[in-house]
C-alpha cells in the first residue's frame, strides 16, 4: 500500500510544459520608477499611477505575515520582474486570426480551445497570457446585456468612475503586506460590472496563465454587480513547470450591491513543485466580497496546486439579510502547504453565512483551515453554521483547524464543528467486499466526502474539478 | 518591557535573597529578557489587554485576618495563604504524602519547578522569577489519599506571587482543590504544577473567584504518564484580568484526561482560559467542556488547543465550547484549534455562541413550567451538568451554592426574563 501511495505521489505535473513566446519583460527589481513604468506601459491616467504609488508606500512600511501555518524561504521582492508582456501584443490583435498562433497552441495543450469553448460552453473566456489580455470574447453578446467584461487596464481607460469608485473598496490599500503589493505593481485582471436588475447570459471565465520565468503573476480582479443582478464566475489556473519558485499575489473584489448575487468558482491547479516543494507557486491571494441588503456572495473553491497557499476568501455582510457561503476543497500532497479559509463579518441584521470546508492532507504535506467568523453588536438575529472537515492520507502529513468566533450579539447564532479522521477501514472493507478495487474505493469516498463542495460547482467546473482530485489521489491510498 | 515588569524584577534583583532556585530563577530572568512583552498582536493576548496592569495603582493589603469558609460535609486538609503568605501549619500526619514549603530545598522539588509549565507562558516566567510562596505536594508510590488537599489563596491588596509542586506517585491517588480569591485591587501570578507517574490519578479542582478587581494570571500544568488519569475541573469568575492556563501533556502512552471549566462573567469582567492540550504518545484520550455565561458588559475568552504529534496514533481528543451570550455589549471570543500530524486519530472539536435551546424551552413549558422560570432553569442547568457530574458531593453542593449566588447576579438579564 505504501509503495502504491509513493507511486501515486510521485507523479509528475500533468501541465508541465513551457512554451516560448518571446516576451518583453523588466529586468528585476521594485521602485517607485518600475512603477512609474508599468503605469506608463498601460498608459493609465495620472490618478492610476498616483493610487499605486501610494499603495507602494503603504508597503514599504509594512512587514510580511507570519502567523500562517506555513514555512518556506524568504521572498526577495527584488529578485522579481514585475512586468512581462507577450512580444506579439504590442500591435494588439484585433481578432483570433491576429493572435500569436504559439499563444493558440499553448491553450489547446491545457484544453481550453478557445474556439470550441465559446461555441460549445457558451463561456466568454478572458484569457490571461502573463500579465496582458490578448483575447476577450464574447464581448457584443455581454455588451447586448449591458454587462461590461473586460481587462481591468482597459477598463481604467473606459470606465474611470466605476474604477475609481470601486477600486480598492472593498480590499484597502494597506489591507495586508500582499494586497498592498498588489495594489502597486498589478498588471491586468478582469473587469465585471453588472447593471441593475440584469442576469448576466452566461458564466464569465477568466484563465490565468504563468508562463514567464521569474516574474511573479499580480493580477486584480474587481466584480460589482448593481441592483438586483446576478452573475457566476469562474476562475481557474494551471502553470508550466519551472525550477524557481513564483510569487502569485491577487487581489478579487466582489461587490453585491441590493438583491445582487455573485457566485464566484475558483479551480486552482498551479504547479506545486517536486517532490521537495522546490520551483513551486506561491499563491498569496486576497479575496473579499461586500454584501448589501439582501445580497449574497458565493465562494467555491478546490485547491489542488501551488507549494504554498495563503488564501482565505472573505464575505462582509453589511446589509440586513444577506448572505455570504464559502465552500472549499483543498488538496496537498508531496511538501505542499496550504493555509485556506474564510472570513465572515456580520454587521446588518438577519445576515447568514455558511462554511463548508474538505481538507485532504496526503505525502509529507500540511493543510490548514484558518477561518474567522464575526457577529458585531448590530447583528441582531444573525446565523453562522461552519463545518471543517479533514481526511488524513498517510501518517507524515499535517491537518490543522484555527477557527476564530467572536460574538457580540446575544441574539446571533454560531456554530463551529470540526471533526479529523482517515479512510475508515470498514468503508474500505465494505467498496472492496463490493468488487471494487481499493483505488476506486479511495476515489469514491474522498468525492463522497468532498460532495457537499462539488454541488455548489457549476457543471464544467465539477467535471475538472472531481477529474483533479482523482488524478492527484490516483492510488494513494490501499 | 512593561512598566509593571520593570518594577516587579528591580523588587527581585534589589533583594539579595538567594534560595536553591536562584539558579532557574536566573534563567528565567533572562529568558524574560528576551521576550517582548504581549500587546494585542501577540496571538496568545489577542483578546486580552494588559493595560490595566500599568493603569491601576495597586495598595498594600491592609488586612491579614482571614478565615478560610469550610465545605460543609467535606473532610479535607486545608493549607491557607494571606496576601501570598503561609499561615497554616503544614500537617505532617497523612502517610506516605509529604508536604513541604516551595522555599526548602527538596530534591523532589528540583525535579518538578519548571519541569511541567510550559516556557512560553510570559506571566510563568515571571512567578518563576518572583515566586516567594507555595507547597511541593509529593505522594507516594500507591499511596491513595482520601482526603482531599485545599490550598485556599486570600488577597486583599498588594502583589503575591504563588506556585504548587506537586507529584503524584506510580499507581497513587490525589484530590488537589486550588482555591483563589480575592478583595480590592491586586496582583497575583498563581501557577501550579503536577506530575503524575505511572498508573497515577489525579482529581484537579481550580476556582478563580476572585472580585473584579482583581488582576490574576495562572494556570494549572500537568504531565500525565503511561495509564494516568486526570479528570480537572475549573470554575472562573472575571475580574479586571483573570487569565488562566491549563496544559496537559501526554507524556505516556494509554492516559486520559477530562477538563471540565464553567465560567459565569458579569459587569466588566474579563476572563480569559487558554487550554493547550499535547498527545506526544499513542492510545492518549482527551475530553474538554468548557461551558460559560456572559452578561452585562463582560468579555469571554477562550483558546482550546490540541496537539497531536507525529506518532500520537490512535488517539482520541474532543473539546467543546458553548457559551450563552445574555447582552448586547458583553462578548465571546472562542478559538478551539486543531494540529494533527498523525492519520489514525479522532479528533473533533465543536463550539458555539447561542441562545437557548428552543426544544427544551418547549418541552419544559409543556410541563407547565412559566417560561421566565424555564429559561432561568436551563440557563443554570447548562452550567450545572457539568458540576453535578463531580465525584465529591459536598463539594458539589457548596460549589452549586456559589455558582448559583453570582448566577442571581445574572438572571435578570437572560433574554425573555423581566427583571423581579
Amino acid at each position: 500500500m505504501t509503495e502504491e501511495i509513493d507511486k501515486a505521489l510521485a507523479r509528475q505535473y500533468e501541465a508541465g510544459f513551457v512554451s516560448d513566446v518571446e516576451s518583453e519583460t523588466f529586468p528585476p527589481g521594485l521602485d517607485e520608477d518600475v512603477i512609474a513604468r508599468i503605469s506608463a506601459r498601460k498608459e493609465e491616467p495620472e490618478w492610476m499611477l498616483e493610487w499605486r504609488l501610494k499603495a507602494y508606500r503603504t508597503w514599504k512600511e509594512m512587514s510580511e505575515p507570519e502567523w500562517a501555518h506555513v514555512d518556506f524561504p524568504k521572498i526577495n521582492y527584488q529578485d522579481i520582474s514585475y512586468y512581462s508582456a507577450p512580444k506579439s501584443m504590442a500591435d494588439k490583435p484585433k481578432s483570433l486570426d491576429e493572435v500569436d498562433p504559439e499563444l493558440l497552441r499553448t491553450y489547446e495543450k491545457l484544453g481550453i480551445p478557445l474556439v470550441e469553448q465559446q461555441m460549445l460552453a457558451g463561456v466568454a473566456v478572458d484569457a490571461v497570457f502573463d500579465s496582458v489580455s490578448v483575447v476577450t470574447t464574447f464581448r457584443e453578446k455581454l455588451e447586448e446585456a449591458g454587462v461590461i467584461f473586460c481587462p481591468i487596464s482597459e477598463a481604467v481607460h473606459k470606465y474611470p468612475d466605476l474604477v475609481k469608485k470601486y477600486l480598492g473598496s472593498v480590499v484597502p490599500q494597506k489591507d495586508n503586506y500582499f494586497a498592498a503589493l498588489n495594489c502597486a505593481v498589478f498588471t491586468d485582471g478582469s473587469f465585471v460590472y453588472i447593471p441593475k436588475g440584469v442576469r448576466c447570459p452566461m458564466e464569465l471565465s477568466t484563465y490565468f496563465r504563468i508562463n514567464e520565468q521569474n516574474t511573479g503573476q499580480f493580477e486584480r480582479t474587481l466584480i460589482v454587480a448593481d441592483e438586483g443582478s446576478y452573475v457566476s464566475y469562474l476562475e481557474g489556473c494551471t502553470a508550466p513547470q519551472r525550477d524557481e519558485n513564483q510569487l502569485h499575489a491577487a487581489v478579487v473584489e466582489l461587490v453585491a450591491m441590493d438583491d445582487a448575487e455573485i457566485k464566484y468558482s475558483t479551480v486552482q491547479n498551479w504547479y506545486p513543485g517536486d517532490e521537495e516543494g522546490r520551483g513551486g507557486i506561491y499563491n498569496f491571494v486576497t479575496k473579499r466580497g461586500i454584501c448589501h441588503t439582501n445580497a449574497k456572495i458565493s465562494w467555491t473553491q478546490v485547491e489542488t496546486g501551488s507549494s504554498v497557499t495563503w488564501k482565505y476568501p472573505s464575505c462582509v455582510l453589511k446589509g440586513d439579510n444577506s448572505i455570504g457561503e464559502f465552500y472549499s476543497v483543498a488538496l496537498t500532497r508531496a511538501k505542499q502547504q496550504a493555509d485556506t479559509g474564510t472570513k465572515m463579518i456580520h454587521l446588518g441584521k438577519n445576515t447568514r453565512s455558511t462554511i463548508i470546508s474538505k481538507g485532504i492532507s496526503a505525502g509529507r504535506s500540511n493543510n490548514s483551515y484558518r477561518g474567522l467568523v464575526r457577529m458585531n453588536p448590530g447583528a441582531d438575529g444573525a446565523r453562522n453554521f461552519t463545518q471543517c472537515d479533514s481526511l488524513l492520507i498517510g501518517d507524515q502529513c499535517g491537518a490543522h483547524t484555527f477557527p476564530y468566533v467572536e460574538s457580540k450579539n446575544p441574539s446571533a447564532i454560531v456554530e463551529h464543528e470540526a471533526t479529523t479522521s482517515k479512510v475508515s477501514d470498514d468503508q474500505l472493507f465494505l467498496c472492496q467486499q463490493r468488487g471494487l478495487d481499493p483505488e476506486k474505493a479511495v476515489s469514491m469516498i474522498v468525492n463522497g466526502f468532498c460532495k457537499e463542495v462539488f454541488k455548489e460547482l457549476p457543471m464544467e467546473f465539477a467535471v475538472e474539478a472531481g477529474k483533479l482530485l482523482e488524478i492527484s489521489l490516483e492510488g494513494s491510498v490501499g | 518591557m512593561s512598566n509593571w515588569l520593570t518594577q516587579a524584577l528591580a523588587q527581585y534583583q534589589s533583594s539579595d535573597s538567594t534560595d536553591w532556585l536562584s539558579a532557574a530563577r536566573e534563567k528565567s530572568l533572562q529568558q524574560l529578557h528576551n521576550t517582548a512583552w504581549p500587546t494585542r498582536k501577540t496571538e496568545n493576548w489577542r483578546y486580552t489587554p494588559l493595560a490595566c496592569l500599568e493603569r491601576t495603582s495597586v495598595a498594600e493589603p491592609t488586612n491579614d485576618a482571614f478565615t478560610a469558609e469550610s465545605i460543609e460535609g467535606l473532610e479535607c486538609i486545608e493549607i491557607v495563604f494571606v496576601n501570598g503568605k503561609l499561615v497554616s501549619e503544614l500537617t505532617d500526619n497523612i502517610p506516605g504524602v509529604s508536604i513541604s514549603l516551595l522555599s526548602e530545598s527538596k530534591e523532589s522539588a528540583q525535579n518538578l519547578f519548571q519541569k511541567v509549565k510550559p516556557e512560553h507562558h510570559v506571566f510563568g516566567l515571571v512567578n518563576d522569577v518572583l515566586a516567594s510562596a507555595g507547597v511541593v505536594i509529593d505522594v507516594d508510590e500507591s499511596v491513595v489519599v482520601d482526603t482531599p488537599i485545599r490550598l485556599v489563596h486570600w488577597q486583599n491588596g498588594g502583589e503575591s506571587h504563588v506556585r504548587h509542586l506537586v507529584r503524584v506517585g506510580k499507581g497513587a491517588s490525589l484530590a488537589v482543590i486550588e482555591e483563589y480569591r480575592g478583595d480590592n485591587p491586586l496582583v497575583a501570578t498563581q501557577y501550579a504544577e503536577y506530575q503524575l507517574e505511572d498508573d497515577a490519578k489525579l482529581n484537579h479542582y481550580r476556582f478563580a473567584l476572585h472580585t473584579n478587581q482583581a488582576m490574576v494570571v495562572g494556570g494549572s500544568h500537568f504531565n500525565l504518564s503511561d495509564r494516568s488519569e486526570l479528570h480537572s475541573t475549573l470554575i472562573g469568575f472575571g475580574s479586571l484580568l483573570s487569565r488562566v492556563d491549563i496544559d496537559i501533556n501526554h507524556c505516556g502512552e494509554h492516559a486520559m484526561a477530562t477538563q471540565n471549566s464553567v465560567y459565569l462573567l458579569e459587569g466588566k469582567e474579563i476572563f480569559d482560559l487558554h487550554s493547550n492540550v499535547e498527545h506526544t504518545k499513542p492510545n492518549g484520550t482527551t475530553e474538554e467542556n468548557i461551558r460559560g455565561i456572559v452578561g452585562d458588559e463582560a468579555k469571554a475568552v477562550f483558546n482550546g488547543r490540541i496537539h497531536i504529534h507525529r506518532h500520537a496514533q490512535k488517539t482520541l481528543a474532543e473539546l467543546n465550547n458553548r457559551n450563552l451570550l445574555l447582552t448586547n455589549k458583553a462578548e465571546v471570543n472562542t478559538k478551539p484549534e486543531l494540529e494533527i500530524y498523525a492519520d489514525d486519530v479522532r479528533c473533533a472539536h465543536g463550539a458555539t455562541v447561542a441562545e437557548l435551546d428552543t426544544k427544551a424551552l418547549y418541552y419544559l413549558r409543556s410541563r407547565g413550567v412559566s417560561e421566565q422560570e424555564a429559561r432561568i432553569m436551563l440557563n443554570f442547568g447548562f452550567i450545572n451538568e457539568l458540576i453535578e457530574q463531580l465525584p465529591l458531593e459536598p463539594l458539589v453542593e457548596w460549589l452549586q451554592g456559589e455558582l448559583k449566588r453570582r448566577f442571581n447576579d445574572l438572571r435578570n438579564q437572560i433574554p425573555g426574563v423581566e427583571a423581579v
